[in-house]
């Protein structure tokens, strides 16, 4: 799994630019939203922010854990989609490793960097613009981080499943995320969609994932059910994910679409 | 495969001894033992087209045999199935006694299939032997033993040190042989080996296998010179 996390760095490492740029990005993400903040500063009602003292508090969380969400759940079938169209992918299922390490493997540097960025982007909200960590607890931080990974890591070998399968399947990916994140708080509270939409976004895990890193952030506890919660959804969901992994890629080999892009 | 020579096995695939060849040497080296490869009633089609109809192998440890055909014959196809990234639409393939594909067969097997598309190319030649040395479960100090020796057993050192997107289709090909022999592969899996290889790295090729004595070797191909290096000739016809 290592070998193929260091692999990906290496790869990334050549393209210097874009590694400054993924980072320049996240941080000019984080301004517009601080000055989104400052424009309905006195409007908003911190009621319905889940404990954060402003919206950009609220904000700057949902966008550190989207990128999480996002590699977790999206980081896999990414880089099948890359190997596919690389070329490698057959060279890589021909190695003597175990699907899981496959899988594990692929996603795991796009997991790491979004957690690093994660941290990044919450501590450039604390240092440069504000934000507050006197309440924090950064066991609850840490924990929720890695609960939400996990939870939305059976999701993204489901859709890596998809990838292997359907190929083009990368933009459904990048919809699909988007919508969760928008329904369950990312960029704004549930509160105002309306009833039904919130009904349906309070179900999803993705909510519990948000306030929960909200709850450990700007009060310092209550995350621990959210954490329970999410590892649970984790416990049922990668085994079945992993199953449908190995089916999907039974079928490229039975339909001997696996060197195919 | 049946060793009687010029044996028809099904009503597609031909497969002859090499005439005028000796495997004395070999066996000699090695001791007897179950095949590597077992490959009974293999069959395979994509949708209506039928690519390989039956075909029946039996590989010992040291034994080569060369796959002979015209384009689309199916002699990747069958490659393919050994190295277990497609399934057979009949019959089954063993490697070491274990289903092609499962994770005990692939242990066995050092391939190179297309070469050409299966590197990082931003990375060096060496960089990425490396990192298939790793998957092999070698430590970082094994692997990086196992890829030094055969950098310098193949005279690789200087295509290892440049980027693959800057290396011809030959220099890749040299780095697809070194990576198949990286896991002290049973059976090695050659597709067209020596096509865009000089003199000089033939040679090296050829030299690298009579070294592994052990090896079994299936090595699709257009070249006589190939032929007459491998004591099994399995012919596909068009």
């Amino acid at each position: 799994m290592l070998a193929l996390a260091r692999r990906d760095y290496a790869v990334i490492r050549t393209y210097r630019l874009g590694f400054a740029l993924d980072f320049g990005f996240g941080f000019a993400n984080l301004v517009v939203f601080y000055f989104i903040s400052r424009t309905v500063q006195g409007v908003e009602d911190l009621d319905r922010l889940g404990g954060a003292p402003s919206y950009f508090a609220f904000v700057a969380v949902g966008i550190a854990l989207s990128g999480v969400i996002s590699a977790a759940s999206a980081g896999l079938a990414q880089r099948l989609r890359e190997e596919q169209l690389s070329g490698t992918l057959e060279m890589l299922v021909v190695q003597p490793i175990r699907l899981t390490e496959l899988a594990a493997g692929l996603a795991a540097y796009p997991f790491l960097f979004a957690m690093v960025r994660a941290a990044f982007y919450i501590l450039v909200g604390g240092g440069l613009l504000g934000l507050s960590f006197r309440q924090t607890s950064w066991l609850g931080f840490l924990v929720m981080l890695l609960a939400a990974a996990a939870a939305f890591s059976g999701l993204g070998i489901l859709l890596g499943a998809l990838v292997l399968v359907v190929k083009r399947g990368t933009t459904l990916v990048g919809l699909l995320i988007f919508v969760l994140g928008a329904l369950s708080g990312a960029f704004f509270p549930l509160s105002v969609l309306p009833g039904w939409l919130e009904a349906i976004g309070r179900l999803l895990p993705t909510s519990y994932a948000f306030s929960g890193l909200r709850d450990a952030i700007f009060q310092g506890d209550d995350w621990a059910t959210p954490a329970l919660i999410l590892s649970a959804f984790a416990a049922v969901t990668i085994p079945l994910a992993l199953v449908a992994f190995r089916l999907a890629l039974d079928h490229t080999r039975r339909a001997g679409t696996l060197n195919q892009y | 495969m049946a060793r009687d020579s010029g044996l028809l096995t099904g009503a597609k695939v031909v497969a002859t001894r090499a005439e005028g060849l000796s495997t004395a040497t070999r066996e000699q080296a090695v001791q007897p033992s179950r095949a590597v490869v077992e490959i009974t009633g293999l069959g395979r089609r994509f949708g209506s087209h039928e690519v390989v109809r039956t075909l029946d192998l039996t590989l010992a440890p040291g034994e080569r045999a060369a796959f002979w055909g015209p384009n689309g014959s199916g002699k990747s196809t069958v490659l393919r199935c050994i190295a277990g990234t497609l399934f057979p639409s009949s019959g089954r393939v063993l490697v070491n006694g274990f289903s092609a594909g499962t994770l005990e067969a692939r242990r066995a097997v050092g391939a190179s299939l297309a070469q050409e598309r299966s590197f990082y190319l931003r990375l060096t030649g060496h960089v990425n032997l490396l990192f298939f040395a790793r998957l092999h479960s070698a430590s970082e100090r094994e692997a990086r033993r196992r890829v030094g020796a055969l950098e310098e057993e193949l005279e690789l050192e200087d295509i290892a040190a440049e980027r693959v997107d800057r290396c011809s289709t030959g220099m890749v090909q040299q780095l697809g042989f070194a990576r198949a022999l990286l896991g002290n592969p049973a059976v090695v899996l050659l597709d067209e080996p020596t096509r865009s290889l000089d003199e000089g790295a033939r040679g090296r090729l050829w030299a690298a296998l009579e070294r592994r004595p052990a090896v079994a070797a299936l090595i699709a191909t257009h070249l006589k010179e190939d032929l007459e290096r491998c004591d099994w000739r399995v012919v596909f016809p068009c």
